[in-house]
């Protein structure tokens, strides 16, 4: 009993040190000069622009790579060909290197005169330091999210509701959209909650690519670090940062939810 | 509607799952493919439904060569291992699926269902889902999910084995009463003899992906053609150099015999009783005998005794 409660303890002080006092610290900051300061901060026009360029690219980035990701998935689950673990395991390398890694390969490719950058440049199509670039950044960090969610339910499942639809009479579209689908939608949105956030909150890498140039290309994030180290403008900082905090625990508890009734689904049938 | 398969043969990697199989499965008969794990008597099956492509051969429904046909355009009702149920959907739903798929009226899908549902005897379940059937259920929604498009062939694989001893045993009966009323030819894979034996009308017995023999099941348990199907088909034991059923010895005086013994043990099981005997020529046989057999002549551990085949049997 004892063991249990000193076990709880030290896990919640720890919570505590890494996560609750910082964010207690900037809720009391972001609101110290009172709501009125907050509020200015939060829409003058510099935070404002940096709000609506990370949605937009979220707008972009979740439905290309929730896309790419089942089509993947699928590929990998249900398919043999030459070269699958290494297709497989490409996918991993945005999350397992530093995204400042990602960024700076992307400035060697895309800059005017790398591999893509100087043809693209030619046709008048600039990467680096516009929103485009600002975009593949964040689609290639947020790439594998989809893909890792759906990839074991679909190995769960197996093949024997498709290939029972396929003997009912039905075409691939239909045993998709009727069968595979509906039997990982949960799994999908788990993915996409997860690349949203991710898409949302990357910094380094949108860092390297995106010039930082203020109303143009630059995100939420940025304008989050842009305040605090370039402006000294550290109540933009804090309001800036308690309304990406916000978003976050808004998708984290659909996350939850969704975690839960994903659970339920798979108990219910064990 | 009659099934012919010639020549089949399916590799995997290196390993033949079906080698070179021919058989003929005639129209509204009820053929059990039998054969111990790994014999490729599911493989066969998944030939028959187009799920995998033969490497050689052909099968043929009908007369309709449909080596190179889609599983989805064979009409065909494939009953998987574990039902496949669509686990999103309702018991009527999945019922409807393949009549969805054919763009069939919504009126004429409702009382085809309802049809299904009574026949299977799941009126009640229309709308539960899945998770909220027995294995019994499930099997049964599997089959009118199946039934529904009206299939040329109806092909089980290991229909009943999945579930309890008491539910096969009902499902099984119920299956065979279920061919009565419908007539559609019918191919079911299974592990099991007696399942096999009780149920079907044909049997093609499998082993190492080849076919070992097939006929009716009488048939193949009266005369089997090699020792494996003796051996598969029935309770057998040695005697005199040959597999024999053990119901077709007897037991005498120690001079009556072809050959003498010694019982080591009997082992009664109810009605029926096996006794062991230590054969003069060094080997061990077993005999198959009623308790009043046994009570009758006083049999007992130890006693020399004289082993024959019976009379009608020679």
């Amino acid at each position: 009993m004892r063991a249990r409660w000193t076990l709880r303890t030290v896990v919640l002080a720890y919570l505590g040190i890494l996560i609750g006092l910082p964010v207690v610290f900037l809720v009391l900051k972001a609101f110290g000069h009172g709501f009125g300061a907050f509020w200015g901060e939060v829409t003058q026009t510099d935070a404002l622009s940096a709000l609506k360029l990370s949605l937009i690219i979220a707008a972009v980035a979740v439905p290309i790579n929730t896309v790419v990701g089942v089509g993947a998935a699928l590929l990998i689950a249900r398919h043999d060909f030459i070269g699958k673990r290494i297709f497989d395991t490409i996918f991993d390398v945005p999350v397992a290197i530093s995204p400042i890694i990602i960024g700076v390969s992307l400035v060697l490719a895309y800059s005017r005169i790398g591999w893509f950058g100087a043809p693209l440049a030619r046709w008048g199509l600039n990467v680096l330091f516009t929103p485009l670039g600002v975009a593949l950044a964040t689609m290639s960090v947020s790439l594998p999210y989809v893909l890792r969610s759906i990839v074991p339910v679909l190995t769960e499942i197996g093949q024997d509701q498709e290939h029972a639809a396929r003997t009912l009479g039905a075409g691939r579209l239909r045993i998709f959209w009727n069968v595979t689908l509906p039997s990982i939608r949960w799994a999908v949105l788990y993915g996409v909650t997860l690349t949203i956030a991710r898409t949302l909150g990357e910094f380094g890498a949108v860092l390297v690519v995106s010039g930082n140039i203020t109303g143009v290309t630059q995100t939420l994030p940025i304008y989050i670090y842009d305040s605090w180290d370039q402006r000294f403008d550290v109540l933009g900082s804090y309001s800036g940062a308690l309304v990406l905090a916000l978003i976050s625990v808004a998708v984290l508890s659909i996350l939850a939810v969704l975690r839960r009734r994903e659970r339920k689904l798979l108990v219910d049938f064990a | 509607m009659s099934i012919s398969l010639s020549h089949l043969t399916k590799h995997y990697g290196k390993t033949n799952a079906v080698n070179d199989v021919s058989a003929e499965i005639g129209h509204g008969s009820l053929t059990a493919i039998l054969g111990p794990s790994g014999s490729g008597k599911s493989t066969l099956l998944k030939l028959i439904s187009g799920l995998e492509r033969p490497d050689e051969g052909t099968v043929v429904i009908d007369g309709d060569d449909v080596t190179k046909v889609d599983p989805r355009h064979r009409d065909i009702g494939f009953c998987f291992q574990h039902y496949a149920p669509f686990r999103h959907m309702n018991v009527a739903k999945n019922v409807a699926f393949g009549l969805k798929v054919r763009r069939r009226p919504a009126k004429e899908i409702d009382a085809r269902v309802d049809e299904l549902l009574a026949l299977v005897k799941l009126e009640g379940k229309a709308k539960s889902y899945p998770s909220q059937l027995s294995g019994g259920e499930r099997q049964r929604m599997a089959l009118a999910r199946a039934l529904a498009i009206e299939p040329r062939v109806l092909l089980l694989d290991e229909p009943f084995g999945a579930l309890d001893a008491v539910v096969r045993a009902e499902l099984r009966h119920w299956l065979k009463e279920l061919h009565g009323q419908i007539h559609v030819t019918t191919v079911l894979v299974t592990h099991d003899q007696q399942e096999a034996m009780e149920v079907a009308d044909q049997l093609i017995v499998m082993r190492s992906g080849r076919v070992v023999q097939s006929g009716n099941p009488l048939s193949l348990y009266e005369s089997p053609a090699t020792d494996f199907v003796h051996e598969f088909l029935g309770p057998s034991t040695m005697f005199q150099g040959q597999v024999t059923r053990p119901h077709d010895l007897e037991l005498v005086s120690v001079y009556q015999g072809t050959v003498k013994g010694r019982i080591t043990s009997i082992v009664s099981l109810g009605f029926e009783a096996q006794v062991t005997v230590e054969l003069s020529d060094g080997t061990t046989t077993w005999v198959q005998l009623s308790r009043n057999e046994i009570s009758t002549m006083g049999l007992r551990v130890a006693l020399l005794v004289g082993v024959r085949r019976r009379e009608d049997d020679v």
